[in-house]
């Protein structure tokens, strides 16, 4: 996996150009339905492109910065913003960033000193790992969600075990947070913060702990939760940017190709959740989610044997790999094609529906 | 004689008064417990409903459905007990479910702390610690529940007609204060109150009807009432639900016609009146079809007062001559439908008939009432308002047309805009073209720029140059990746908004 300037700057083709853009899209696509930020499908496709961990990172939430801020600025025209909250979050996460960056930029240049190694393996391994831990569980749970609410006559809700458990605690100071209207612990507003921006900072995926944290931990409503995840993005995410950018491992031009197809992607994601049953949404979601999961656990090994864990004969690497693109690319294309005909199908419904239809004096009508 | 709702926490003498109130007056009492049992009878879990609401903050929004049926319930149970004659309800907020009715009496009580406590105390067998802290739990419980039942705060006193204070009042002397209050004409019934509660009790009994039935209980329902015809939205991805609707609605008394819309959102347009040949149903219906939205008109009479029942009716309104016999079948009695209520029919007729109906209501009052009478719990993505205070001048129309847009902006949680704006939003003209065009440029000349010079930017963000001055990467980023979502982002919204599909 040889770079440019040795940091894992890639070559650009139009092939690889055009795999980005759609990578970008399919992210968008994602994004716009389930409410995430994408990047759990975007950075293991620019890895499996042969992009250094570290760089897909870092150009992933580059490509971010200006998406939060427009986002944000939407939800707090609605008032879905609760500033104090996204200020007690922000410090930790941005603390939790600057540390997740420092440690992904001491591993990338940690050396594998094995044969058929190189650079970055560790990295790569590192942010692997987090990927496949985190959302293995937030995969799970979504989809156990889901059959469940497909199953249940009333949604039923989630596991309530967590925020009974929580609700139990008695872990002063608290602080009120007026729009949100919850009253919180401190020391669980900074355990949250420090997650995030862990997370934000190493992989890009801090929404995904942030929000359901916020919705579930702390009693946030679901309508302030993603705005104010949102805010609090634009400082971590923005943080986190600079950071990997101060470290030579932002590659601009995979931010503008993904900007190129995320933006259009998203449009499509959130037509469609107006017209797909949420529990299909979420369905959709927990396989994508996991099958992405699966995807990058094979490109476990290759890791590993570089680093000299594991033997095996380095032309496997290309199988492993290929699987994993194969992979990445069926759960990308298979969510996306989904979305794309369920949207496609409402939309003629919709067309053909009567839209308003009038019965005059109801009880004439058997 | 009003509807007097005695509003107040558990253990302070409220209930205590408002049963006074009802032997003094001689009318009816009911209270939230009659109200609860009749929830359960339909099937509602109330406890749950309240401990989950109260307990358990993450599930409030999947509990959403679950609420509105115990609203349809509560509305139905009281405007029916009203119906049969007058009425003295004690609960925590009941007002707030008949919003536009105005000959409704909001008395909230505060009770004395101290006899609060030993009240408590006494019946509870609790130490006066262990007492202030369930009266505490059980009071900001209570809070939490109206906020999430209603979205106001219970503790605010403008939403009162009276505060009775019970540590210097007696239960006694309180009650006769409140009969005195009672007895005057400002709480007096009037036609449009009477109406605006048969609207809420025909609204309230086909959400209950479409809860009952399993066809359409589960299903993401918006209903709305307006002389006699109910308007049911339903989201796209229920299409089923335009022959079920009509099905379980079939016997509903009061229900003159039924209108089903298909809509994702909602538009709210507020408007005095709705003259015809105006150009603002177009740009709705347009903007409403490009969203997928419902739009649903509130005749807004800022100026009116509604009169008190009793008072002599209206002179009919009679031409100078009368009509010669043309031989056929004539009316004897004119027809006493105003041009402005004609127009009005003329605006949903025509929403109707373009499929985005999200039915209709008249509110006249001030603004305060304006903001009760729209529903809390419907998701409007655009509030218009129109004209309004057209008998007032020019200048003074803008101004108070403004401070009135200004003051729904911050009490709805939705993006209110005067009438003007919304062609802004729509048209498509040389200003949108010029913005589109420039965006396009740019972004353009950006990427050309960007992937012309690979080696170059490379070279800033992590080649020799970068490992010189790191701070030429993190200024490149800070300001190109920014600028190339934003460019971006225009690029994609006006092309979207010029096929229409925003």
């Amino acid at each position: 996996m040889g770079g440019l300037f040795g940091g894992g700057f890639m070559a650009l083709t139009w092939v690889n150009a055009i795999i980005v853009v759609f990578l970008g899209f399919v992210g968008g696509v994602l994004s716009g339905f389930t409410g995430s930020g994408g990047a759990f499908f975007m950075t293991p496709g620019m890895m499996n492109l042969g992009v250094t961990g570290v760089v897909a990172v870092g150009s992933n939430v580059a490509h971010r910065l200006g998406n939060n801020l427009m986002g944000s600025l939407k939800h707090a025209k609605l008032g879905n913003v609760d500033k104090k909250l996204a200020i007690f979050l922000v410090v930790p996460a941005l603390i939790a960033v600057r540390v997740a960056v420092w440690i992904n930029g001491r591993l990338l240049h940690v050396s594998s000193g094995h044969e058929g190694g190189g650079e970055g393996a560790v990295s790569n391994l590192y942010i692997s790992l987090v990927f496949v831990a985190v959302l293995t569980a937030v995969g799970i749970f979504i989809l156990r969600d889901a059959l469940r609410s497909r199953d249940a006559k009333e949604a039923e809700g989630p596991s309530m075990r967590v925020v009974n458990f929580v609700a139990g605690l008695h872990l002063p100071p608290y602080v009120t947070f007026p729009v949100a209207d919850v009253r919180v612990s401190l020391w669980l507003v900074v355990l949250v913060g420090l997650v995030v921006g862990y997370l934000d900072g190493t992989v890009a995926i801090g929404g995904f702990v942030g929000v359901p944290a916020m919705i579930y931990l702390f009693g946030v409503p679901t309508s302030v939760a993603p705005g104010t995840e949102l805010f609090l993005a634009m400082f971590g995410g923005g943080l986190a940017a600079l950071s990997y950018a101060y470290q030579g491992l932002v590659d601009l031009r995979l931010t503008f190709l993904l900007l190129l197809g995320s933006i259009v992607g998203v449009y499509v994601g959130t037509y469609g959740t107006k017209v797909v049953k949420e529990v299909l949404i979420r369905l959709v979601m927990g396989s994508v989610i996991l099958l992405c999961v699966l995807s990058r656990a094979l490109a476990l090994p290759v890791y590993l044997r570089q680093m000299g864990v594991v033997r095996f004969a380095p032309y496997l690497d290309a199988w492993f790999n290929v699987g994993s693109t194969v992979m990445l690319f069926a759960a990308g294309i298979g969510g996306t094609g989904l979305i794309l005909i369920l949207v496609v199908r409402a939309h003629i419904a919709q067309l053909r529906i009567h839209s308003t239809l009038q019965v005059s004096d109801p009880g004439l009508d058997s | 004689m009003p509807i007097i709702f005695v509003c107040s926490v558990p253990f302070g003498g409220g209930e205590r008064l408002a049963r006074i109130l009802a032997e003094k007056l001689g009318y009816a009492f009911l209270s939230r417990d009659d109200v609860v049992g009749k929830a359960n009878e339909c099937g509602i879990p109330v406890g749950k409903l309240e401990v989950a609401t109260v307990k358990k903050p993450a599930v409030r929004e999947r509990l959403a459905r679950l609420k509105e049926r115990y609203l349809a319930v509560a509305t139905a149970t009281i405007c029916e007990k009203a119906a049969e004659g007058n009425l003295v309800y004690y609960g925590r907020a009941g007002h707030f479910l008949l919003p536009g009715v105005s000959h409704v009496l909001r008395v909230r009580v505060i009770p004395e702390h101290t006899q609060r406590l030993d009240t408590v105390m006494q019946r509870t067998k609790l130490s006066r610690g262990k007492a202030e802290t369930l009266l505490c739990d059980i009071d900001a419980d209570i809070r939490s529940w109206v906020q999430f039942v209603h979205g106001v705060d219970m503790d605010d006193f403008h939403r009162y007609d009276l505060v009775i204070n019970l540590e210097h009042l007696s239960i006694e002397n309180a009650a006769m204060a409140v009969c005195g209050i009672a007895d005057l004409p400002d709480f007096r019934p009037t036609p449009a109150s009477r109406k605006a509660m048969e609207e809420r009790l025909l609204q309230a009994r086909a959400r209950i009807k479409l809860a009952l039935d399993e066809r359409s209980a589960d299903a993401d329902l918006t209903v709305r009432s307006n002389d006699g015809v109910v308007t049911i939205t339903y989201m796209p991805r229920q299409a089923a639900l335009a022959s079920v609707v009509p099905q379980v609605l079939h016997d509903l008394p009061g229900c003159q016609e039924l209108r089903c819309t298909v809509a994702s959102t909602n538009i709210l347009w507020i408007q005095e009146e709705f003259r015809s040949g105006a150009a603002t149903p177009g740009q709705l219906i347009e903007l409403a079809r490009r969203w997928g939205a419902a739009v649903e008109l509130l005749r807004y009479r800022p100026d009116e007062v509604d009169e008190v029942d009793g008072a002599p009716p209206p002179e009919p309104a009679t031409s100078g001559t009368k009509p010669g016999a043309a031989g056929g079948v004539e009316d004897d009695v004119p027809e006493t439908v105003s041009d402005s209520d004609r127009a009005f029919q003329d605006a949903l007729a025509l929403l109707v008939h373009s499929g985005r109906s999200g039915g209709g209501q008249s509110v006249a009052g001030n603004r305060e009432r304006l903001v009760s009478a729209i529903n809390p719990n419907i998701p409007y993505s655009l509030v218009v308002v129109g004209d309004l205070f057209l008998k007032k001048g020019s200048a003074v129309r803008t101004r108070m047309t403004r401070e009135l847009t200004n003051f729904l902006a911050d009490h709805i949680k939705a993006p209110v805009i005067p009438i003007a704006e919304l062609a802004a939003r729509l048209r498509f003209g040389p200003a949108q073209i010029a913005r589109l065009a420039a965006s396009a440029v740019l972004m353009v000349a950006l990427y050309a720029l960007v992937f012309s010079h690979q080696e170059t930017v490379l070279n800033v963000l992590a080649g020799p140059f970068h490992n010189a001055h790191p701070w030429g990467a993190v200024a490149l980023v800070a300001v190109l990746a920014p600028l190339a979502a934003g460019l971006n982002a225009v690029v994609t919204s006006s092309v979207l908004r010029l096929m229409k599909l925003d």
